[in-house]
């Protein structure tokens, strides 16, 4: 009987968020089709599900979204990559700190986005200018991050592990990374969301393959089901990437009572 | 003695890891003065402790007392003096010291198994073999592959200890390791504290602020005042000692007592005076000390004052803090 009610709650909790999306998702449709709204304006939900489906069974919509994951994902991987060991860096080493940090700061108060004109003037418009851009915007969270976050490890822990024989390496594997952890997850995941935003910029800008290609063709021919789809599948894989970061900090920090699964 | 050491170190290699216990440490500290700064904490400290020895030393927070610990410990480095260990320069046996701090400082991403074997070689089996072991000692067995988050305030020490203790530390410090508990885990920490110190045999500096906790494990009590020892006298109680004891009240009393002349001494922000008035309420209560400069009127807890009651024309001396004091013109 309580198992029973408890997994009812259980559902209604479930259920209960999706409510709302539903209502809207509802009322557009049927505005759509009772010709409230332009299709050339806002096409109603079923005919993008229609634009949807018809580009994926021709695989045309799987190519731009591995095109354009593929792009963000190695733009991510150089920018985030160099932030995690300058951050390393900067944040084990003051004479690394004294050295370099401000220089990247001020190369952190320009937007990368400022910097399109010279981007394209250096690199044209191929995959080296987007490349570029994403390495550029997501370096800064993920190194900001880690340089707090291994400037803010306990050290009274550090001390600790200090007097119990742990050296160099040890020290820094056992007390110096895992307490920089939170902190640079924080910084990864910030990090995903902005790889996204200027993705989307860059591919609009000029572009063979990707969804910003698939949208921006679609807007000459007006096919405003397809750019919805485009727009959506924006929405999809930044909310992908944002679990996916999520899922790293409940496994990595399971032991942090405020990360581990309820 | 030295033979006796070199021995006994060859029994031990020769039984591998067993049982054999390293007995503890002698410490020789000479003139030992430390400087932060422009202030001085340490003035020239001397102390010669017994190989095997429970030292509990107490003082007020300020006095030194923790630094002298943390020299030992080989955390901070003395500003000139010396620190001997079994006549040897402390670096030397540094690995056969240990310190319990006063929070118990785990690392919250390892469990508390892995807390335990941190800073040890070995195979993995052994380490955990080990681990195992002190844990039972310290008696949370059962706890070995939790967070150390789950856990309460004296478990947390306790692992504390055991993670000091897998080492076979031959000189244990403990820096009011046990201030931060209540008071009934408090003395059950004294206990188990003791109990293994017994067992093990190693030689232990307890720090400490409470003077009843002193005289529960000291072999001897040291007491320091600014930088210097005032008191060292040896507590010839039977063991375990109970805190209800006549014995024991006294002593502490005695001790108590000791620490407020010393206080005494120091005259400064101090006023002498005699109790003209209590009044007592639920919560604060106000005792009006008539001085040669006039009343003074102090706010008292009337929980303390139950537990050290006052008497109307009783002397007393009134003491305030620096920073409370306002000059006006």
């Amino acid at each position: 009987m309580s198992q029973k009610s408890t997994l009812l709650n259980r559902l209604r909790g479930a259920l209960i968020p999706w409510l709302l999306p539903v209502a809207i998702l509802a009322a557009w449709e049927i505005a759509a089709r009772v010709g409230w709204l332009s299709s050339r304006i806002l096409p109603e939900p079923f005919a993008v599900l229609k634009a949807g489906v018809a580009l994926a069974a021709t695989g045309e919509l799987w190519q731009h979204v591995k095109v354009s994951s593929l792009r963000a994902l190695t733009g991510f991987a150089i920018g985030g990559g160099l932030g995690l060991l300058l951050g390393l860096l900067t944040g084990s080493f003051r004479k690394v700190e004294i050295a370099l940090d401000t220089t990247l700061q001020m190369i952190r108060n320009i937007p990368p986005l400022a910097l399109i004109p010279l981007v394209i003037l250096w690199f044209g418009i191929d995959e080296m200018a987007k490349l570029f851009l994403i390495s550029l915007g997501v370096f800064f969270s993920v190194y900001i991050n880690t340089f707090h976050g291994i400037r803010s490890v306990d050290p009274a822990l550090i001390e600790m592990g200090r007097s119990y024989g742990l050296t160099g390496w040890s020290l820094y594997r056992e007390v110096i990374l895992p307490g920089a952890l939170a902190s640079i997850l924080v910084g990864v995941r910030y990090a995903l969301g902005f790889m996204w935003v200027i993705l989307i910029v860059a591919e609009t800008i000029s572009a063979q393959a990707g969804i910003g290609y698939m949208t921006m063709n679609a807007r000459e021919f007006l096919q405003t089901d397809v750019v919805l789809l485009g727009i959506l599948l924006y929405a999809v894989l930044g909310k992908l990437a944002d679990v996916a970061a999520r899922l790293l900090e409940r496994h990595w920090l399971k032991w942090n009572n405020s990360y581990s699964a309820a | 003695m030295q033979i006796d050491h070199r021995e006994l170190n060859e029994v031990r290699s020769a039984q591998g890891k067993e049982k054999v216990q390293a007995p503890g440490l002698s410490i020789g500290v000479r003139q030992l003065i430390k400087r932060f700064g422009e202030r001085q904490v340490l003035h020239g400290l001397d102390l010669d402790i017994a190989a095997g020895e429970f030292i509990a030393i107490v003082g007020r927070s300020g006095c030194g007392k923790s630094t002298l610990l943390r020299l030992l410990a080989g955390l901070d480095t003395a500003s000139s003096g010396g620190i001997l260990l079994d006549g040897q320069p402390a670096e030397v046996l540094k690995d056969d010291v240990r310190m319990m701090f006063q929070d118990a400082r785990l690392l919250p991403w390892r469990t508390v198994i892995q807390n335990i074997a941190i800073g040890l070689d070995g195979s993995q089996r052994e380490i955990r073999e080990r681990a195992l072991e002190v844990l039972g000692q310290v008696g949370l067995a059962d706890r070995a592959d939790e967070w150390p988050s789950r856990l309460s305030g004296g478990q947390r020490q306790r692992v504390a200890l055991a993670r000091a203790l897998i080492h076979r530390p031959r000189l244990l410090l403990l820096d009011e390791p046990l201030g931060a508990l209540d008071a009934l885990t408090r003395i059950e920490m004294q206990r188990l504290i003791e109990s293994i110190w017994k067992q093990h045999r190693f030689t232990a500096l307890l720090v400490t602020h409470d003077v009843s906790e002193a005289v529960a494990l000291g072999d001897r009590i040291v007491l320091v005042e600014d930088g210097r020892i005032t008191l060292d006298e040896a507590v010839a109680l039977a063991r375990p000692r109970e805190h209800g004891e006549a014995l024991f009240a006294q002593r502490e009393s005695r001790v108590l007592k000791r620490l407020m002349t010393v206080e005494a001494i120091n005259n400064r922000n101090q006023i002498r005076g005699r109790i003209s008035e209590i009044v007592v309420d639920s919560v604060l209560s106000e005792v009006r000390i008539l001085t040669a400069s006039g009343l003074v009127t102090s706010t008292v807890l009337t929980r303390s004052l139950s537990e050290q009651p006052l008497e109307i024309g009783a002397e007393v001396l009134a003491t305030f803090k620096s920073n409370e004091v306002v000059l006006a013109t």
